[in-house]
């Protein structure tokens, strides 16, 4: 399995405990993908877009996946994912919904504007763990996004 | 000439003169002794009035066989067949057909010359008349067997135009079958007022169903009498005409006429009218052929009619079940009402419908305004007690319609609830309005030097004085098609309340469990986190020393969790609470509650720095204090919470005339981008990350919205990103 350990990782979670337990989980799978976090949605746009207190491509690199919370503080996740999905330059970023909801209408509805995956958060953490580890597999090892642009 | 239906000098039915192209005998039984003779019969006979006057009539008829032949007729026994009869004179030999008959005044002997006594004739037109019977029975439709019996009389009399009228109720009369010559314009669909046909005329057509002018503007021949009355001539085919239907008649051009009658139910239903522009005669057995057509039809007439009822009836049941089946089934009862709307109009035939649900009119087709709707619906509501009210002449009982007779001078009102303002009504236009009138009275029934007479012109007029502000009458089976409509709509409207019920059961149930679901999250859910937060706390107090950093780290993020969850706890009841909160209405001053709040503000945040601006004393209202304290205080401590600056915060208020006081809560805080102007008052919507200003739980406005939308009132925001953020809210 060969990894891409310079492909960085876009977060959106707004809990600071819920990101802690994620950084903590991919440590022990030794990812070395450079993680960015954004807690709000409309962080997220301004990430993607380079704009607000993302200005500069360093602070801001383009990722190659992004793991998506839905219930975001801000422009809401869901809308956060439709917003990305319509942009042609952003389109084929692979985004993967990780979300408390297991409501059937918000997987339905996050699939219908094209999210990649969707993820459920558990409560038991080895079940997290597998969750987890899952996304790491296949999203950071196995699966080759788009090539980057520079 | 100056004729006026008042001034009659005879009546219709006893003019005492008679037709030209006859003779007329009016005898004494049982001797037959000649009581009158009209005048013409020396044109006929050579002989003088007197000659025949007071004798016996062997004196004329040698022939002993023809004179106990009209003894037949006369007994009843050969009623009212034609006699052919031959008088010889010194002139040589006349042939005459003949009828005879009694009356009050005297048996009658009409007599028609003609050319020999051949009867052949009769016998073809009693073959046509077989074959005609069997189409008519066979058309499918009214007006298609009307055209039939037209066109059959048009082709045994050969006469220019062949019509056949109907009478409405009101005795006017409509073209609903016509043939005619090509070059004539038609009068197919032209409505003829009822004085065109006066009472008497009606009278004598039920009881004769025949009359024949060969020659209107032949003088008539008078009655040679010995001191006698005018005789009645109500069964007379010679009978004169009277000089109104002369008059009638050459307006029109009319030269020969023949009018058979259609009865229906001993009623005159209608008449065949036959115009023909040069005079023109038709043999006796033509005649009675005609008649015998007439009478046929008439027969036939009671089957066609109840036919198209029942049609029509099944029609308008089909429109029924049609409106009643898309009423049960829509969501918007009145769209499915008035749409399509010629289907509601077809209910009743009306031309124009409103329906009213409380405030709310729909109208339909041709109405009156809707401001005259409503003042009519005021009205019916003080004025008609019965559910279902029918009139044709509204403006006699409720005279502002006087204004709009053109679209409603006829009403049918149905009251479909008798606690709510529930209404259907149908309209129709007045009746002059509804039908093509034959002629233009302006113009082409003109009558010379202003005559008083009675001419079709005048009785145009005298009959729109009768028809004035007065539409068609509803007729029975409308007004059932109507209650119909309203036991239907009672079914759908029960049946849908029945359903509401059913759901308000449901929704009363569901806010009992959310309560006890409020309850339970307050107290049983707060115990076991109780629990987390204090043996962390022990944790870390007692076994501090045993953990690392990391350790310690974890702990206190479980307290804070715990913390957190108890705040959402807290703001999840808090809102429930307020569903289910009744109003305490007092009369305010906003002042002291705004003090208050301020000071509480501060006591519990006494290193918070924040200047209080109230540019003018705040107004006095009626509110619940407590819930818009807790208003104030929310907004206030927003305002200091999103805040990077010296903050300050301003409240005051906008007053309008005629609209509630508008309070605002303005700050110099970052502001709110506009597209989260309305999410910010959703319940845990936040727009910050935790670790910022505070990091709230996105309860506290969906808080305050809810408190002020018990109070009845709206709450908004306008801001700028950086500049600040102004919160407006109504109280009432």
């Amino acid at each position: 399995m060969t990894t891409r350990p310079n492909e960085p990782l876009l977060v959106a979670e707004d809990s600071n405990e819920d990101f802690k337990m994620l950084q903590r989980l991919m440590r022990r799978m030794t990812v070395q993908n450079p993680i960015y976090r954004c807690k709000t949605g409309d962080e997220v746009l301004d990430f993607l877009y380079q704009a607000g207190d993302y200005q500069s491509p360093a602070q801001a690199p383009r990722p190659s996946v992004i793991l998506l919370d839905l219930n975001l503080p801000g422009i809401d996740g869901r809308d956060v994912l439709e917003r990305l999905k319509q942009d042609i330059s952003f389109k084929e970023i692979p985004i993967v919904v990780f979300t408390t909801s297991a409501n059937p209408k918000d997987i339905e509805l996050c699939y219908q504007r094209g999210a990649n995956g969707y993820l459920i958060k558990p409560m038991d953490s080895s079940e997290l763990e597998k969750t987890v580890q899952a996304f790491v597999e296949y999203w950071l090892e196995a699966n080759t996004p788009p090539s980057v642009v520079s | 000439m100056n004729v006026n239906l008042t001034n009659h000098e005879k009546p219709i039915h006893a003019p005492g003169s008679i037709q030209s192209h006859g003779m007329l005998l009016v005898l004494e039984e049982p001797e037959l002794k000649v009581l009158q003779v009209s005048n013409n019969i020396n044109t006929y006979l050579g002989l003088q009035p007197q000659d025949l006057l007071d004798r016996p009539l062997s004196h004329l008829l040698i022939d002993p066989q023809q004179a106990i032949a009209i003894g037949q007729q006369l007994t009843g026994e050969n009623t009212r067949n034609l006699l052919k009869l031959s008088i010889s004179t010194d002139r040589g030999k006349h042939y005459f057909d003949a009828i005879a008959y009694r009356t009050a005044d005297g048996a009658i002997v009409e007599l028609e010359p003609i050319d020999s006594p051949n009867e052949t004739s009769f016998l073809s037109f009693h073959a046509a008349i077989a074959g005609i019977l069997s189409q008519i029975q066979s058309t499918s439709s009214l007006p298609e067997f009307l055209q039939l019996v037209a066109e059959e009389v048009r082709k045994l009399t050969g006469f220019d135009r062949v019509m056949v009228y109907q009478f409405d109720r009101t005795g006017a009369g409509c073209v609903v079958a016509e043939t005619k010559r090509a070059d004539l314009s038609p009068y197919l669909g032209l409505h003829y007022p009822a004085t065109d046909l006066p009472q008497p005329a009606r009278e004598l057509y039920a009881r004769c169903w025949l009359r024949f002018i060969p020659n209107i503007s032949a003088p008539s021949v008078d009655l040679v009498t010995l001191n006698q009355q005018p005789v009645d001539l109500s069964l007379s085919i010679l009978r004169s005409v009277d000089a109104c239907c002369v008059e009638y008649h050459r307006n029109m051009g009319v030269a020969a006429l023949l009018a058979i009658a259609l009865m229906q139910e001993q009623q005159l239903w209608g008449l065949i009218a036959c115009h023909h522009y040069t005079p023109k005669y038709l043999t006796s057995e033509v005649r009675i052929a005609c008649k015998f057509l007439g009478q046929l039809a008439s027969l036939e007439l009671a089957n066609k009619i109840r036919q198209q009822e029942l049609s029509d009836r099944v029609k308008l049941k089909s429109l029924q079940s049609e409106l009643i089946e898309s009423i049960s089934q829509a969501s918007n009862f009145v769209e499915a009402l008035i749409q399509p709307a010629p289907r509601l109009l077809s209910l009743t035939n009306a031309t124009g419908a409103a329906v009213c649900l409380g405030n709310e009119i729909s109208l339909v087709g041709a109405t009156p305004s809707l401001e005259e709707v409503r003042s009519l619906i005021d009205w019916a509501e003080t004025q008609v007690s019965d559910n279902l009210f029918a009139t044709d002449s509204l403006p006699q009982i409720y005279l502002p319609s006087v204004e709009f007779k053109a679209t409603a001078s006829g009403l049918l009102l149905l009251r479909i609830s008798q606690i709510r303002r529930y209404y259907i009504l149908w309209f129709r236009p007045e009746v002059i309005q509804t039908v093509t009138w034959a002629g233009d009275p302006n113009s082409s029934f003109q009558l010379e030097n202003g005559s008083v007479s009675l001419s079709p012109r005048r009785s145009f007029e005298r009959w729109q004085e009768t028809v004035k502000l007065k539409s068609l009458p509803w007729q029975s089976y409308e007004l059932d098609s109507a209650n119909d409509l309203k036991t239907a709509i009672v079914g759908v409207v029960l049946r849908k309340a029945e359903e509401l019920a059913q759901i308000n059961q449901e929704l009363e149930r569901s806010n009992r469990e959310l309560a006890a679901f409020a309850y339970a999250a307050s107290h049983d859910l707060k115990e076991p986190l109780r629990g987390i937060y204090n043996y962390s706390t022990i944790l870390l107090e007692d076994y501090a020393a045993l953990l690392d950093l990391d350790g310690v780290d974890c702990l206190q993020t479980i307290k804070s969790l715990s913390q957190r969850m108890e705040t959402l706890i807290d703001a999840l009841l808090r809102l429930s609470l307020l569903g289910k909160a009744q109003l305490h209405l007092q009369v305010t001053d906003l002042n002291e509650l705004l003090q208050e709040a301020i000071a509480v503000l501060f006591a519990s945040r006494p290193e918070v720095q924040m200047s209080v601006r109230i540019p003018r004393s705040l107004p006095t209202i009626e509110c619940d204090p407590v819930l818009v304290n807790e208003v104030f205080s929310n907004l206030m401590s927003n305002a200091l919470k999103y805040n990077d600056t010296d903050a300050w915060v301003e409240i005051g208020y906008q007053e309008r005339s005629g609209e509630p006081t508008i309070l605002y809560v303005r700050d110099n805080g970052i502001g709110i981008q506009t597209h989260h102007h309305e999410t910010i008052f959703k319940l845990f919507k936040r727009l910050h990350s935790q670790d910022k200003y505070g990091g709230g739980t996105g309860a506290g406005l969906a808080i305050v919205k809810k408190i002020v939308e018990l109070h009845g009132g709206k709450i908004w925001v306008e801001s700028i990103p950086g500049a600040g953020a102004t919160f407006y809210f109504s109280l009432q």
